[in-house]
């Protein structure tokens, strides 16, 4: 009951919002939901102990894949996004055959590598995927009515709503995940690879089942990207997204579900909305190149670390009177 | 005020407010200017990141631009004087942030007009200007097509004029027969090489090789040169490089002994590149950006008031930082002021009838015609007469201004040629 | 034809000179560190910069420019190993952020104090040796080269040959028995940023005149830095000279006989086929991965 009445509270905010912010703060808001995905997947995979530096290259996977899909069959746009996803999985699939033959930083730098060598794909064959200049033009998600609400989803407001809804559902997927054996496994395989190993524990199997699922959900992002912005290029998947995606996890923290979340959602809105209100468009980087060093020198366990000392005071709190009894 | 949501109230009016700046958020915000409001522009470029060389100095142009204008009063329009200012976003060369910062412009600061860069960046934007009908420029016409009206290459119809300079070569240097070159692969580098071909053959000269392509992160240039002398051609053509590449590749074309010709789409900061070869390799350097204190541009046909001056004061400010993007953005501007005058209002459908009004339009370098339905699907390049440039004794001078339409009347169908097998013609584009 | 293949080879030569002083100055922060240092492309871009400042605005000889950006950035070294690496060795991952912090830093300051436009550096001399009419050494390369290879030699003499060179391969094989047996993990540390860093340096100082240096110019070099260790094994150190070489040469003749992109997909290519036959690379060892 309790719950029900939380998800309701957030889902009013999450209805408000947009009505609550500029017009370029809702843009903003769309791209922060859609890199919120990006990021919760991205956990997935490191729950197995190795961290990618491909991730957001799949999500240009999935992009690639619904943008080329919509436009040359005319396939209905939320499928070419279900389809986005399908295809960034089976390609992690596909690459999980090289890159889990390594682990840790040969890993990390291997799927740096693999990532590259897709970018380089996309930029060498224009035909089919656009050249350097990418593929434009890309099919809008159709504006339909649910009676009290029309979507129009040129509006950010429309299709935050609407990414919002995508969202939700995936992170919910993500937390059973997480929260089912298989998930349970995952942990293990990290943090008790030999142990895991000896009791039957396909190791490999298991990291490439993250790997899979984790692109997958970053198809998704892709693709619900692609068809907002309407243009995809080979750059908007470089490494440099990367670091952020990269930074926005590690800042929030990985041990939590909400952790790199968090991290995504402070570190936009101090880079997109603060730094850019105060006027420092030619300092940004300067500038958020020293939140990044002061938070992992003074925050080394990720911003959660600061919200679970405030929520387990308050549970200490809550539990001293039960004691007394 | 969540408990109050919760009841419904609040949640229903916001549905409602919501519908309603649905329904409505497709038009501009209000674009009356009060009596002696300043006027504001978007400048919507790179200013941060690898590309802000094709920005951050166009928007110094553009800061001394209206300083001048603001000086003289500001721009006339029906209702009198008003002052102008820009109002700058960085996109860092990202569609997505191009969208946001296209949205804010013209939501929330309420600018007039909004010039970018273009290229990557113009198709995240492309669905805000035809929702709102703001007035767009790009310097890349290649951004052009029939779906957006609102959208217009003024200044550098890249890469079309490069066709001049190989003409002009061909007309005064005829015992110049063959060519290499080389070119960076990306939405600049193959619309100009397809363009390059077709001046080419134009123009009698037969090309040796096939373009040598290389990648934009490319920072040794000695295998590129190595490949391109190996053929021993008269001319070596450097593309649309950027001067990152273009002062490397000549400064190893003079250390592996070449002595023939060079043409060149650009030449930023040549003097540093005289300096890092030789005054000798350097004198005949054909290229198309002038410097705006050569003579020429004082002559009556230019539309670049006072271009000397503005020259002076931008390397007085901005010193060792002069080349072509600094004066385009402004050469918009004035274009633009014009348009506005002439129109009365800044309202951008008035602005943009008054700019094109009988076809042609006041290019800095001349009237000029708007121009590209064949190879953009639109008239929305303005493109007449564009400047040969050569250095000679240390210092780039115009030698000729040559019609790109009369050269497009005779060899059209050789540029459609290239730019179909390159794949860039508008309806290939995807 | 012969010429051409002559020419292309002393164009490969350069390119492995500078490649491997950047690789080995990535390898050896990795292996003493345990850390992968985003930043060193910007370490290279830095010592670029300081010959900007000394040589071409102040007309500081140019060797001595070079030497300080040599120090300069093997003091930015230590100054990364003091703030961000000590303080997170126990979080390779920290390291990791903190290192594109860093990046991020030195590119802005860079922006602030230079500008985005590309530099101008007078050329340090336009001596050619010309071997014949299509086949030429200019001296401003054959500087890089001649100082790849004594920078390179006097390392692995230092490694090989001295107590802090012995020191220093023991705490990248074992930092805790290195610890054990005395060794100073600081000190190692210290010294392995210095020179890693100071290489890095001395690359970007030694091919400043040649490059176009910009702010972002360390993003193209990391990236083949990458390429190269991990072909020649991410933890060897005469792997990633080894590599340095295969891959300079591969990538160079590719350029000349086809063209620049298929250069590029070839080196990915070379990574991919050792990725798949020898994970740990032509020289790693399998205890790393």
């Amino acid at each position: 009951m309790r719950n029900i009445f939380i998800w309701t509270v957030i889902a009013a905010i999450l209805f408000a919002l947009p009505n609550l912010l500029s017009f370029s703060q809702q843009e903003v808001l769309v791209f922060l939901t859609i890199n919120i995905l990006v990021v919760a997947s991205y956990r997935l995979l490191t729950l197995t102990g190795e961290w990618s530096l491909g991730h957001v290259v799949i999500m240009g996977v999935g992009a690639y894949a619904s943008a080329m899909l919509t436009k040359s069959s005319g396939l209905y746009v939320p499928l070419g996004i279900v389809m986005g996803g399908v295809v960034a999985g089976l390609t992690a699939l596909a690459l999980s055959y090289p890159l889990f033959r390594m682990k840790g930083f040969y890993f990390l730098i291997g799927s740096f590598a693999a990532g590259e060598i897709i970018r380089l794909l996309w930029k060498r064959f224009r035909e089919p995927f656009g050249g350097t200049k990418g593929i434009k033009g890309i099919d809008p998600m159709p504006d339909f009515s649910v009676g009290f609400y029309d979507f129009d989803f040129f509006e950010p407001t429309s299709y935050f709503y609407f990414s919002a809804i995508v969202v939700a559902i995936c992170l919910w997927i993500l937390w059973r995940i997480e929260k089912s054996p298989i998930g349970l496994t995952f942990q293990a395989v990290h943090w008790q690879d030999k142990l895991a190993q000896a009791s039957g524990v396909n190791l490999r199997a298991y990291r490439t089942l993250a790997f899979v699922i984790a692109s997958g959900f970053a198809g998704i992002a892709g693709a619900l990207l692609a068809h907002y912005i309407g243009t995809i290029n080979p750059n908007s998947f470089d490494v440099e997204v990367m670091v952020f995606v990269l930074t926005w996890a590690i800042v929030g923290g990985t041990s939590t579900f909400y952790g790199p979340i968090l991290g995504c959602v402070v570190l936009t809105i101090l880079n997109e909305v603060v730094l850019r209100e105060l006027g420092l468009e030619q300092t940004r980087p300067l500038i958020y190149g020293l939140i990044l060093i002061l938070s992992i020198l003074f925050m080394p366990n990720g911003l959660e670390s600061i919200v679970q000392k405030f929520t387990r005071q308050k549970e200490r709190r809550s539990l001293r009177p039960e004691e007394a009894k | 005020m969540i408990a109050k949501a919760l009841r419904g109230g609040f949640s229903r009016r916001m549905f409602l407010k919501s519908s309603a700046v649905t329904a409505l958020g497709a038009a501009l915000p209000n674009m009356t200017l009060a009596a002696g409001e300043t006027i504001k522009i978007g400048f919507l470029a790179p200013l941060t990141g690898p590309v802000s060389a094709w920005g951050k100095p166009g928007l110094d142009g553009c800061t001394i631009w209206a300083e001048r204008v603001n000086a003289e009063g500001g721009i006339k329009l029906e209702d009198g004087e008003h002052k102008i200012e820009f109002v700058a976003y960085d996109n860092e060369y990202d569609p997505a942030k191009a969208r946001t910062g296209a949205t804010k412009l013209i939501r929330e600061d309420g600018v007039s007009f909004v010039m970018m860069l273009g290229g990557d960046t113009w198709p995240g934007v492309q669905p805000v200007a035809d929702r709102t009908g703001m007035l767009f420029s790009t310097l890349l016409p290649s951004d052009l097509s029939p779906d957006t009206t609102t959208l217009v290459a003024p200044t550098e119809v890249h890469p079309i004029y490069i066709v001049t300079g190989v003409q002009w070569l061909a007309e005064n240097r005829p015992e110049l027969k063959t060519a290499v070159m080389c070119a960076q692969d990306d939405a600049l580098g193959l619309p100009s090489v397809a363009t390059y071909l077709a001046a080419f053959e134009a123009a009698g000269i037969e090309m040796q090789d096939d373009p040598l392509l290389f990648d934009p992160a490319t920072t040794d240039f000695a295998p590129v040169v190595t490949r391109l002398l190996s053929s021993n051609p008269d001319i070596v053509c450097l593309d649309t490089c950027y001067s990152d590449y273009v002062h490397p590749i000549c400064t190893q074309l003079f250390l592996q002994g070449f002595k023939g010709q060079i043409i060149s789409a650009t030449a930023d900061f040549y003097d540093q590149m005289i300096a890092k070869t030789s005054k000798e390799f350097m004198e005949g350097f054909i290229f198309q950006f002038p410097d705006f204190d050569d003579p020429a541009l004082n002559a009556e046909h230019i539309n670049f008031p006072d271009a000397n001056g503005f020259y002076t004061e931008y390397n007085k400010r901005y010193p060792g930082q002069w080349g072509a993007v600094s004066w385009e953005y402004a050469s918009i501007m004035e274009l633009w002021k014009l348009a506005a005058e002439k129109a009365g209002s800044v309202d951008p459908e008035a602005v943009l009838a008054a700019m094109q009004e009988g076809g042609k339009g006041q290019h800095a370098f001349g009237e000029a015609s708007w121009w590209g339905e064949e190879l953009f699907g639109i008239d929305h390049a303005l493109v007449g007469d564009w400047p040969v440039v050569m250095i000679e004794d240390g210092k780039a001078r115009i030698k000729a201004f040559v019609s790109i339409p009369d050269w497009y009347d005779q060899h059209g169908d050789l540029l459609i040629k290239y730019m179909t097998k390159y794949d860039q013609m508008w309806s290939q584009r995807s | 034809m012969i010429e051409l293949l002559a020419q292309t080879g002393l164009n490969a030569v350069y390119a492995a000179s500078y490649i491997s002083l950047v690789a080995v100055g990535l390898v050896l922060i990795f292996g003493v560190m345990g850390v992968i240092n985003f930043a060193h492309g910007e370490l290279f871009m830095a010592g670029a910069y300081v010959v900007v400042a000394l040589y071409a605005q102040r007309f500081v000889p140019f060797f001595i420019a070079v030497a300080a950006g040599l120090v300069f950035v093997g003091l930015l070294g230590l100054l990364m190993e003091r703030a961000l690496f000590r303080p997170l060795r126990d979080n390779p991952l920290g390291g990791l952020v903190a290192s594109i912090g860093f990046l991020m830093i030195l590119q802005a300051l860079a922006v602030m104090g230079f500008g985005v436009r590309m530099e101008y550096i007078p050329p340090v001399t336009q001596e050619v040796i010309a071997f014949s009419d299509k086949v030429r050494l200019p001296i401003s390369r054959l500087y890089v080269i001649i100082a790849a290879v004594v920078m390179l030699s006097l390392l692995w003499y230092f490694l090989k040959r001295t107590r802090f060179g012995w020191a220093l391969r023991a705490s990248a094989q074992d930092p805790q028995a290195a610890a054990l047996q005395g060794i100073s993990v600081t000190l190692t540390a210290k010294i392995a940023m210095f020179i890693g860093a100071g290489f890095a340096g001395l690359a970007g100082a030694l091919t400043a005149p040649l490059v176009s240096v910009n702010p972002y110019m360390g993003h193209s070099i990391i990236v083949t830095a990458f390429i190269v260790i991990i072909v020649g094994g991410v933890g060897s150190l005469e792997g990633a000279v080894l590599a340095s070489i295969v891959y300079a040469f591969v990538h160079t003749f590719v350029t000349t006989f086809y063209d620049g992109v298929i250069a590029d997909i070839t080196g990915l290519m070379l990574m991919l086929i050792v990725l798949i036959v020898k994970p740990t690379g032509l020289f790693g060892s399998a205890d790393r991965a």
